[in-house]
């Protein structure tokens, strides 16, 4: 049983438990991904944002510290606006104060310079800095006003804030893949617990009675597969009830003429009246040769079985099957003053099993020969009507009277109260036979009392 | 002794009554399950043989009503079906002993004789009366140890009188047990047949005595004093 399988590369995973946590997880993760790619992203605007208006607010405290002093401009730092970068990250701030002339006041000389009310990452002695720049006017100052004040600092602590925002959106994230992951092993391991049940069912050494399986819980998805297996195991079942009713037949309708054998082994071996004896003998020997062709019967009828031989479409004419049939039966019908005959117009081919056809034929004929008295007539007649091959043996006999004529194709069937010893399974064979070949079989009366059998087949297109 | 044979294969029947007649039993066959009833009533049969397949009314039926009607006959079924449950329902139904087919003719009589060692409250299979000896397993009569050559009915008087050695058998019941239905019963044959088998018992310890209107009797001389 395959429930469908999904390819990974070259890798065919068949289980179903897999199969659907990557339906789910996979995609789940895939989402995560892009998820943590914005939260990377957001994670690094909030640092900026952060970053920046801590270098304005220290631009801010340093600019406002520049005054005029003994007309001078003086530039103090205030350690608050470099304290307030110290966030255990050991950054390194770097700071530019210069006139509106471009006069340094105090500071690194070479520090770059962000545009006016914005930031800039920029590289500054083998460090990356982010830095702000502010402009202030200073009172007094005459052209030396505005100042401008740059405050860089590393990017420790932002890359920090950043990796600290960013780690927790990924942990986030990884517990709702974790969590979704769970979740669908433990829906499966209850969804999939019913098939579990089908599966140790089936498996459990209890189990050869072929009995409907009952699986307690199965879901709407299941259930027809449990309905298709208990339809299937029930035809099997059938099947081998027919099969075990047949064997026993078979056995029972064996012991008569064993019983019948041994009796005459018997008889023989007691008479001491030569002429006796011989009679005896020729009796047994005839009922030997009865009991085979009941064994013969019973293999013919366990090969027209449906399902135990492969089915063939021989291309056969039947007109040349029953002449060889006839021929083979000629030497009996003699022997009881039987007119045999056959009746043709040219080939009439069919599609079958030939070896089946041919048996079909011989059970046809031996029953009429068997059922017809001495002096009287057997015909085989063969016809091809539009697309219909006819198959007709009337014989001499007494016929099957209407009522017991839908019994007579059961096998072992027999009319009660018939002295002929036939086997009854001569018929059952014809029919197997013809229904095997799509074709029919019906029983009338023929026109000089007697029995009628009409055989219809398909004919063989060409 | 007279057997009923129920069997409906005809062939089987035919060799069955054969055999058992080479062995010196009076036998009758029918075919089918009603006419077994118009058997028993038209002879005097010491034991059936009963096949439970047959056309018209079972064999199982059949022993039904016999013992419904409250005959006694040892009845032996035959039967191709030997599962457990037909053996066990056939018992209860009121057959004496079970056979399944295919079986040995020889065992078929072994039971055959052990039911009419039943039904005659017998237990030796040896009957003897004076120096008359019928062994039961080889169906022979001997006299003072020498084997009695005796035609079938001969045989068939003799073993009826030796059953009942001691009592009385009537002329009818004689008839009714050596003929069977292929036969003319012809009562005063039977006068001939006494008479012939007088003549081998003579010198013997042994006399069929004729008690007039009542029938035949097997006794034994008494030790002359």
């Amino acid at each position: 049983m395959r429930i469908g399988s999904l390819r990974i590369g070259s890798l065919r995973i068949g289980s179903l438990r897999i199969q659907l946590l990557a339906w789910v997880v996979l995609p789940l993760a895939g989402l995560a991904a892009i998820n943590l790619w914005t939260s990377h992203g957001n994670a690094r605007a909030t640092a900026d944002l952060v970053t920046d208006r801590m270098l304005m607010a220290s631009a801010r405290a340093i600019a406002e510290q520049v005054a005029v002093k003994d007309g001078v401009l003086d530039a103090t730092i205030p350690p608050a606006a470099i304290e307030m970068f110290d966030t255990g990250d050991r950054d390194s701030v770097y700071y530019h104060v210069e006139t509106a002339g471009g006069r340094l006041l105090t500071g690194y000389p070479d520090l770059p310079k962000a545009t006016q009310r914005g930031s800039i990452e920029t590289g500054f002695r083998d460090h990356r800095l982010r830095l702000a720049t502010l402009s202030h006017a200073v009172i007094g100052a005459g052209s030396d006003s505005p100042i401008t004040v740059t405050v860089g600092v590393t990017l420790g602590g932002h890359d920090a804030m950043v990796r600290r925002l960013w780690l927790s959106a990924f942990g986030q994230q990884l517990a709702l893949v974790a969590i979704a992951g769970v979740f669908v092993l433990l829906g499966l391991r209850r969804g999939l617990a019913p098939l579990i049940r089908l599966r140790d069912a089936v498996r459990s050494p209890g189990r050869s009675d072929l009995d409907p399986i009952e699986v307690a819980g199965a879901q709407s998805e299941i259930r027809p597969l449990i309905e298709a297996l208990n339809a299937y195991m029930a035809r099997v079942r059938a099947q081998m009830a027919a099969q075990r009713r047949f064997i026993a037949n078979a056995a029972h309708q064996l012991r008569t003429p064993l019983a019948l054998l041994s009796t005459q082994a018997s008889y023989a071996l007691r008479e001491s009246v030569a002429d006796r004896r011989r009679e005896a003998l020729v009796a047994l020997q005839a009922s030997s040769g009865k009991l085979a062709r009941l064994a013969e019967q019973l293999l013919t009828l366990s090969r027209a079985e449906p399902g135990s031989r492969r089915p063939r479409a021989d291309r056969i004419d039947l007109t040349e099957a029953a002449r060889q049939v006839l021929e083979a039966h000629a030497p009996k019908a003699i022997e009881r003053n039987i007119d045999l005959g056959l009746e043709e117009t040219g080939p009439v081919p069919v599609t079958g099993d030939g070896t089946m056809l041919r048996e079909m034929i011989v059970n046809l004929v031996d029953n009429a020969l068997r059922y017809t008295p001495a002096g009287g007539s057997v015909t085989v007649k063969l016809a091809a009507t539009g697309s219909e091959a006819l198959l007709t043996v009337t014989d001499a006999g007494p016929g099957i009277p209407v009522e017991e004529r839908e019994h007579v194709f059961e096998r072992f069937y027999r009319i009660a109260g018939s002295a002929e010893e036939g086997s009854g399974l001569g018929l059952a064979i014809v029919h197997e036979v013809v229904e095997n070949a799509s074709g029919s079989v019906t029983l009338g009366d023929a026109a000089a009392g007697g029995l009628k059998v009409e055989v219809r087949l398909p004919l063989a297109g060409n | 002794m007279r057997l009923l044979l129920v069997e409906d294969n005809r062939e089987l029947a035919d060799w069955l009554s054969k055999t058992l007649r080479q062995a010196s039993y009076v036998v009758d066959v029918v075919h089918d399950g009603e006419d077994v009833e118009h058997a028993l009533a038209a002879g005097d049969h010491a034991l059936i043989i009963l096949d439970l397949a047959l056309p018209r009314m079972s064999g199982m039926e059949v022993l039904k009503r016999l013992r419904a009607r409250g005959n006694p006959v040892p009845v032996i079924v035959l039967t191709a079906n030997a599962s457990l449950d037909g053996r066990v329902k056939g018992l209860n139904e009121g057959a004496d002993d079970y056979l399944a087919k295919p079986f040995q003719i020889e065992e078929l009589e072994a039971r055959i004789r052990v039911q009419l060692r039943r039904a005659n409250d017998r237990t030796a299979p040896v009957i003897s009366c004076g120096d008359l000896v019928f062994d039961t397993n080889t169906r022979l009569f001997s006299l003072a140890g020498t084997t009695l050559s005796l035609t079938p009915r001969e045989h068939a008087v003799l073993e009826q009188l030796v059953v009942k050695a001691g009592r009385t058998v009537s002329k009818a019941a004689l008839s009714a047990a050596i003929y069977d239905f292929d036969t003319d019963a012809d009562p005063s044959a039977i006068e001939i047949y006494v008479h012939r088998l007088r003549k081998k018992l003579e010198g013997s310890r042994v006399q069929i005595a004729t008690l007039r209107g009542l029938g035949y009797l097997l006794r034994q001389d008494d030790p002359a004093p």
